[in-house]
């Protein structure tokens, strides 16, 4: 059973790291509005710059959307169906003055090395080359694969100062995500 | 020809498309869960209008606080439709409205404004007092 005495433990621990919020479990577009309006609300009482607040609400809608769209934990498991639960974590901080965003979710093993080259390739950019690659895939046809217009994640690079990721095998069919925006 | 009004939510902006003063209106926020079916009444109510009308000015007016990747396709889709337009015939100019330290709004207007090549694509600031 679970120790209430972790609790304060996990709450303390999370404070130290300065988390703002952190949200697990399944996801859904009402969520990702209301937490976006807390966080919205609580820079705007810290004085946020408008320019810092807006690249926090926007690298946390995308991250918000892409398990939304993308977790391959789902609840009933996927049969290609639309109403499925997709489940996943994001966590709002700040520490040492920036703000920091982490995403977490299950990915299908098929997607692995196409989120592994497309993040590798975004965090080699500069914002110029990041950019252009926007801009150049905005004006192409969303891949099949692809419930967005796979735009989120460059725009999340574009965003970030700085970009992170990990990538770890989970089980059979898949692997563990997690991506980390420092603004 | 019908207008097409569609109010605002938390996630998605207010829509008015007038037939009659040719004015096209977007404002306010845009994170849909889908903006592709969100938006897919306002292209066709464009496609249908373009067909129709006569050759004369077109205005959109767009504000938006703040607008997700996947609408920042549509809206790019949507640019290309008036752009296509613009250059068989029907003049269109597109209103860019940003608040004055909204730097994301005003980068994302100017990354617009390169990409789109023939109509009128004015930036149009705004500060507090004129909310």
């Amino acid at each position: 059973m679970y120790d209430m005495k972790d609790a304060y433990t996990f709450y303390q621990n999370m404070k130290a790291d300065g988390i703002i919020f952190s949200f697990t479990g399944p996801t859904s577009q009402s969520v990702a509005e209301s937490i976006g309006e807390l966080l919205r609300r609580k820079m705007e009482l810290e004085e946020t710059k408008m320019s810092v607040s807006l690249k926090v609400f926007s690298i946390f809608v995308e991250q918000m959307q892409n398990v939304l769209n993308y977790s391959a934990e789902t609840d009933p498991p996927k049969v290609n169906g639309t109403n499925e639960l997709h489940y996943g974590m994001v966590t709002v901080g700040k520490k040492d003055g920036h703000f920091y965003i982490i995403s977490g979710n299950y990915i299908s093993k098929q997607d692995t090395e196409r989120f592994q080259s497309i993040l590798d390739r975004l965090i080699a950019m500069g914002k110029d080359e990041l950019k252009s690659f926007y801009l150049e895939q905005r004006r192409k046809e969303p891949e099949k694969s692809s419930k967005g217009a796979g735009l989120g994640l460059i725009e999340t690079a574009r965003k970030a100062s700085h970009l992170d990721y990990s990538i770890v095998e989970a089980d059979n069919d898949r692997d563990f995500i997690t991506i980390n925006a420092v603004i | 020809m019908e207008n097409l009004i569609i109010e605002a939510t938390k996630s998605s902006p207010s829509i008015s498309l007038n037939a009659e003063t040719r004015i096209l209106t977007i404002s306010g926020e845009s994170y849909p869960e889908n903006a592709a079916k969100f938006y897919a009444s306002v292209v066709d109510w464009l496609h249908n209008f373009l067909l129709q009308s006569i050759p004369e000015q077109v205005t959109m007016n767009i504000t938006l606080h703040y607008f997700n990747s996947s609408s920042s396709k549509v809206l790019m889709d949507i640019f290309e439709i008036l752009d296509n337009a613009h250059a068989k015939g029907t003049p269109v100019t597109v209103n860019w409205r940003y608040h004055e330290e909204n730097d994301t709004a005003i980068e994302c207007g100017e990354e617009f404004k390169e990409e789109i090549e023939r109509i009128n694509f004015h930036m149009v600031e705004f500060s507090d007092e004129e909310i």
